[in-house]
């Protein structure tokens, strides 16, 4: 199991006057399943690129593994072990399957064989039942199969903490059990997953724990239900029961 | 139709598209190797593919800047005028460097010496521009890189003294030989082989890793970033090695190889805009595509210098003769123009590209696994139907 370390110290964000995120802490110390959560605005998105190094914080500081990557490049922060995906899909779009798991597998590891690494991209697309579209470019996948494969992606990375923006938005009923099953064999292998969702069922069902952000500030941090019956939370994002 | 499809299912039950397309590469080279051993050739067709091979790789190499990088360039030619007027300074003023403490003078320099030289210089101011680069994309890119480029020119064509101005700088000839017949024959095979080596370092990078990060970028460099891909580095990387190559092939043809010097209206945007039109035509994303498509386009050019219609029923012209003969002027760029227009119209990955794809086999490996684009719904359906 890789070292899980990434650490969080009132981590700040200004656009102009529009503070996005404000002095977020938080650390993640183990693989856990983290779900991240708050209404339109509320800065998970703003704190996905600042903790992924497409963003530098206004103020604060962020360590991952005892590296402190704040401010760093994204490709550097991907290298120390933090991988993500974008709440719309970026696969390369005139480049084949293969090419887009080619990619990180190359950045990641350079002096690996080709063939090594075409092998255990072959293991990853099937895992994800994409297998048969190794030589497709990826701009002729579906919405769907563009999801899977970003996050076929990342496993050629083999990041020890893993973002997933909105992995459920735009996607069939059915192929969310796919990436549901996906998270979990990634997380059993030992891997940290924050991942955002407005799908509360998902974020319920798969939380181990739960970061709520309302105007870019952390307004909790804790087990699913105990936040689940935060008044702060409820007002803020949840609401309350018709009969309350 | 079935006559083709008759042949192609021949050639993949015999001797495969990849080998029939390197035997054509291979008939190809014979034949250039050929060409200038041929009596009845003039030197002056010698001097249209000696330009040829020049414009083979100044296009092929803005294909790997442009086409595979995604870094859409206007400062090709102004690399290589870098690499032809440092090359030729040097060559005639020497230069110092008071503060190292090492002084070429003219004398001590030879005209490689100063070629190579001229090359370096390319590749610094390479890194320099991609340095500043590193932050704008597609348009500002684009922008800035002319203004680059027109600034370049309009020091060339100003700091006359030096530069000789609108007249043009002589570098040092690269080879002194007395006989002119044999001296265009040596130049030819001098500017091939040139273009041969060139186009291998260009497929070296493109298919090593770092081509597939340069495609990456080109595809979403934010998307790249996060797969770990250094954009920063291979960004300039890719315009230094881009304008070294243009850089030295700019001083050798400039070096009476192809021409006996370089004057400033070799970098005015117009010939920026043949680059990348012989580029389009050919294949932006394909290296050999842009390099046969220069060659193929200034072929088409200079033979399209004068048109010759001789006149059907015994009709004769004004002046009593049975030809009409037409001066093209630049009327021949207007067609090269409607040609470009066609090709991006419909052929956006150039007119070559569905001739190399063919041999390259690449659509065969699409239709092997399923090319037909399934809905999400179609690609659930098909999930709940592997579990079961």
């Amino acid at each position: 199991m890789s070292e899980i370390n990434l650490a969080l110290n009132k981590v700040s964000k200004r656009f102009g006057g529009n503070q996005a995120v404000d002095h977020v802490s938080f650390a993640v110390t183990q693989p856990e399943l983290i779900g991240m959560i708050g209404p339109n605005g509320a800065g998970k998105t703003t704190l996905t690129n600042l903790m992924s190094g497409m963003l530098k914080p206004s103020s604060g500081t962020i360590y991952l593994n005892g590296r402190r990557i704040d401010g760093h490049p994204a490709y550097d922060v991907t290298r120390a072990g933090l991988g993500r995906t974008f709440q719309i899909t970026r696969a390369l779009g005139r480049m084949t399957v293969m090419e887009n798991m080619m990619v990180p597998g190359l950045a990641h590891n350079p002096s690996a064989r080709r063939s090594e690494l075409e092998a255990r991209a072959h293991e990853i697309l099937s895992l994800l039942t994409i297998n048969h579209l190794t030589n497709e470019l990826s701009r002729a996948l579906s919405g769907g199969q563009r999801k899977l494969l970003e996050l076929g992606r990342l496993l050629m990375l083999d990041p020890s903490v893993i973002i997933l923006d909105e992995p459920f938005a735009g996607v069939h009923p059915r192929l969310q059990d796919t990436i549901t099953n996906y998270i979990y064999r990634v997380h059993e292998n030992g891997k940290a997953i924050i991942f955002i969702s407005h799908n509360m069922g998902a974020v319920f069902e798969l939380s181990q724990r739960l970061i709520v952000l309302h105007n870019g500030a952390l307004i909790a941090d804790g087990e699913p239900q105990v936040v689940r019956n935060d008044p702060a939370v409820i007002d803020a994002y949840l609401g309350h029961d018709e009969d309350d | 139709m079935a006559l083709f499809k008759r042949f192609e299912s021949a050639i993949d039950n015999g001797i495969g598209r990849r080998k029939l397309g390197y035997l054509l590469i291979a008939l190809v080279i014979l034949f250039f190797l050929w060409f200038p051993n041929d009596a009845s050739q003039s030197n002056y067709a010698k001097t249209v593919f000696i330009s040829g091979f020049f414009y083979a790789i100044l296009s092929s190499s803005w294909a790997l800047l442009a086409g595979i990088a995604g870094q859409f360039s206007f400062g090709h030619m102004a690399f290589m005028g870098i690499g032809a007027y440092v090359a030729g300074l040097i060559a005639r003023d020497g230069i110092s460097f008071a503060l190292l403490g090492i002084s070429v003078t003219p004398e001590s320099i030879s005209a490689l010496g100063s070629i190579i030289v001229g090359t370096v210089f390319a590749g610094l101011v390479g890194l320099i521009i991609g340095w500043l680069l590193l932050r704008l994309r597609a348009a500002y890119l684009a922008l800035f890189t002319i203004a680059f480029s027109e600034l370049f020119r309009i020091m060339m064509l100003t700091e006359y003294d030096y530069t000789g101005g609108s007249n043009g700088l002589s570098l040092r000839p690269l080879l002194e030989i007395a006989d002119v017949n044999f001296a265009r024959q040596v130049e030819y095979y001098l500017m091939f082989g040139l273009l041969i080596v060139c186009l291998l370092a260009l497929y070296w990078v493109a298919n090593s890793p770092i081509g597939l990060f340069l495609r990456a970028m080109r595809e979403d460099e934010d998307a790249a970033s996060a797969l770990g891909v250094n954009v920063v580095r291979y960004k300039i990387l890719v315009f230094v090695f881009t304008s070294m190559i243009v850089g030295f092939a700019g001083a050798v043809f400039y070096s009476d190889v192809g021409s006996e010097r370089i004057i400033p209206e070799q970098l005015e945007i117009l010939q920026m805009s043949l680059i990348i039109a012989y580029a389009v035509i050919g294949g932006m994303e394909s290296l050999i595509g842009a390099a046969a498509g220069a060659f193929i386009s200034r072929y088409l050019l200079e033979a399209m210098r004068q048109v010759v219609i001789t006149l059907p029923f015994g009709l004769t012209t004004a002046d009593g003769s049975d030809a009409f003969v037409w001066d093209t002027g630049f009327w021949r760029f207007a067609l090269f123009g409607v040609v470009m227009v066609f090709t991006l119209r419909y052929m956006r990955n150039g007119l070559l590209y569905p001739i190399i794809t063919w041999f390259s086999g690449r659509d065969i490996a699409m239709k092997e696994t399923v090319a037909i684009r399934e809905s999400d719904d179609e690609f659930a359906a098909r999930l709940e139907q592997d579990d079961e």
